[in-house]
């Protein structure tokens, strides 16, 4: 049972008189558990099948299917929602908030919901990725390799159902990038959730449970 | 959060507070400085501006109001009092020294005219007599010591606090019986409730007194304070309204440098923002979180431009009343409160473009950056 659908996705944008076709029809589906990757040149149409599958721009054509919902026509603030309660975000350069600490960081996303108090699952899971001595250390005090522990930490806050990352060791060396993919990897299946993963990095595709391919904007399984 | 945002850049958040601080200063203490005059101005009018003063006028047959008039006058005039009064001079002379020139008044009603210090003030006069403050001083003179006017003793029962400067001149009260062989009082004094009924007053006496059909006598003089005192008041509500003016437009200038700070530091963090809205952070949540930056700036601004106008008003105060304390009281703090309040007001409405411009940014744009 797939928790995330692309069927049939076009994305046309509009750059003066010139019309540029990013995903020209592409079919995509991914499970729980399961860590998926997206490999390709750039300009291939990754970032943009990224921006479909996390809900942060809607298809000119085709449908997005989230947990069996179709959620193509939903306004900004519904797709907010969305990705507030489904989907976690990794990006290359990590996008953590200069001002707050490792786990203000962590719990940032739950941060205005006055309902729950993810204090405690802030501070779990950064134990988990190796960071329990650092909870109050700012991104500045942090090495690359564990500013991007803190950015998955925070991905999985909200207990996703799926999980993006954009390039996520494109910012780190080899090892560390091997050592952030086995974490990934370790959390995301103990947490029972689909990984879709955008990269140029071969590493991330040994990890992966399969790999499909994206040129020019149609994908290759 | 939104503290922590504005510490980030210090130096254009200081400069932002900085802004509204000098606003609020200006605005505040352009109305506290109003405030002073108008109090001072109040202070030296005293309340002259609910007195008529009615004399014998340059058309009239006898030599001062007489005893009919008055009661006519009293009939007119149905609230306030009538005080009817006759004057002579004279010197007084004690052991310790010697006042040459002392008015001396005869009347019953002293309450009305007269701040009377004394342990039991009396309402009316019939016996004894008051003097003013500063005779008593220079005679040495007190409460219960007798002074000495047209061949008779009375016995002071009261000093007369002038608080006005006009009225600082030597004074002796006397009863009316002291003047029983003049008919004629020289003035008869109205002290009304308010200055407009003191206005409404004086014109109901010389319509009734001067004017008999089509022509116009002056058998009365009847004077009132109340035009003037109207005059200053417009003169005091034009002056705090180009002063808070004034203050105003600085403020504007501080409004638009918080609009300025919160529009850089939003596009400065234009990613930033997308990616709270790509984590799931509500529209609406980003727009509160600018916005709580905009009004703790406006607030630590108004705070500390607050702080620093009471000083300016104690100055003000000090320079134009006497005392500094003064500042404190309403009329002149309220401006601290306005102040402050204003400067939130401004900074929240300054925040709200950049804040609805962070808000609906989509997040892929923002992203991008």
């Amino acid at each position: 049972m797939s928790i995330i659908e692309l069927e049939g996705v076009v994305k046309r944008y509009e750059t003066g008189a010139e019309t540029v076709e990013a995903l020209k029809g592409v079919d995509f589906s991914a499970a729980r558990g399961e860590m998926v990757t997206v490999v390709g040149p750039s300009g291939s149409g990754k970032s943009t099948m990224l921006n479909m599958i996390g809900l942060l721009d809607s298809p000119t054509a085709g449908s997005v299917i989230l947990d069996g919902q179709d959620v193509t026509g939903f306004s900004e603030d519904e797709r907010t929602e969305e990705r507030r309660a489904e989907l976690g975000f990794v990006f290359q350069s990590f996008h953590l908030l200069p001002m707050l600490t490792a786990v203000e960081n962590v719990e940032l996303p739950s941060m205005w919901d006055t309902s729950v108090d993810r204090h405690d699952r802030a501070v779990d899971l950064l134990e988990r990725v190796g960071l329990g001595d650092r909870l109050t250390h700012t991104p500045g005090e942090l090495s690359g390799g564990q500013q991007q522990r803190v950015a998955i930490a925070r991905s999985l806050i909200n207990e996703p159902e799926i999980l993006l990352a954009d390039e996520p060791t494109g910012n780190l060396d080899q090892e560390t990038g091997g050592t952030i993919l086995t974490e990934m990897q370790r959390l995301t299946e103990e947490e029972n959730i689909a990984v879709v993963a955008i990269t140029h990095d071969t590493q991330l595709e040994e990890f992966s449970d399969r790999a499909v391919n994206l040129v020019d904007g149609v994908l290759h399984t | 959060m939104a503290w922590r945002n504005l510490g980030r850049n210090r130096v254009r958040t200081a400069l932002a507070a900085l802004g509204i601080v000098i606003g609020v200063i200006s605005i505040a203490s352009m109305g506290m400085a109003s405030a002073a005059i108008n109090q001072q101005a109040s202070a030296q009018l005293g309340d002259l501006g609910n007195k008529v003063s009615v004399s014998a006028g340059e058309d009239a047959e006898e030599n001062g109001v007489t005893q009919t008039q008055v009661e006519r006058i009293d009939d007119l005039v149905s609230a306030g009092t009538v005080v009817e009064q006759k004057s002579d001079t004279t010197s007084l002379s004690s052991r310790a020294d010697t006042v040459d020139v002392v008015t001396v008044t005869a009347v019953t009603e002293v309450a009305e005219p007269y701040n009377i210090t004394s342990a039991n003030p009396p309402e009316t006069l019939h016996s004894g007599a008051l003097l003013t403050n500063q005779t008593a001083e220079t005679l040495g003179l007190g409460v219960g010591d007798p002074v000495k006017y047209d061949g008779s003793l009375y016995r002071i029962r009261g000093i007369i606090t002038t608080t006005s400067r006009f009225g600082g001149f030597a004074e002796l009260v006397v009863p009316l019986s002291a003047m029983a062989d003049r008919d004629e009082y020289d003035t008869v004094d109205i002290y009304a409730d308010s200055g407009s009924d003191a206005a409404r007053i004086a014109d109901r006496l010389d319509s009734e007194f001067n004017s008999y059909g089509r022509t116009e006598e002056k058998i009365l003089e009847i004077r009132s304070t109340s035009d003037a005192r109207e005059g200053v008041n417009k003169f005091m509500r034009t002056l705090k309204l180009g002063l808070l003016g004034i203050g105003s437009i600085s403020l504007l200038v501080a409004s638009v440098a918080i609009l300025n700070v919160m529009l850089m530091s939003t596009i400065e963090r234009r990613g930033e923002i997308g990616v709270l809205r790509a984590v799931g952070i509500r529209r609406g949540e980003v727009l509160r979180m600018i916005l709580t930056e905009a009004m703790f700036l406006g607030a630590v601004g108004g705070l500390v431009g607050s702080l620093a106008s009471l000083g300016v008003g104690a100055f003000i105060f000090d320079k134009i009343t006497q005392n500094a304390m003064d500042v404190l009281v309403w009329p002149s703090s309220k401006y601290l409160v306005y102040g402050f309040l204003f400067a939130v007001f401004a900074s929240l409405l300054s925040g709200l473009y950049p804040a609805w411009k962070a808000a609906n940014d989509p997040p892929v744009e923002a992203l991008g950056e």
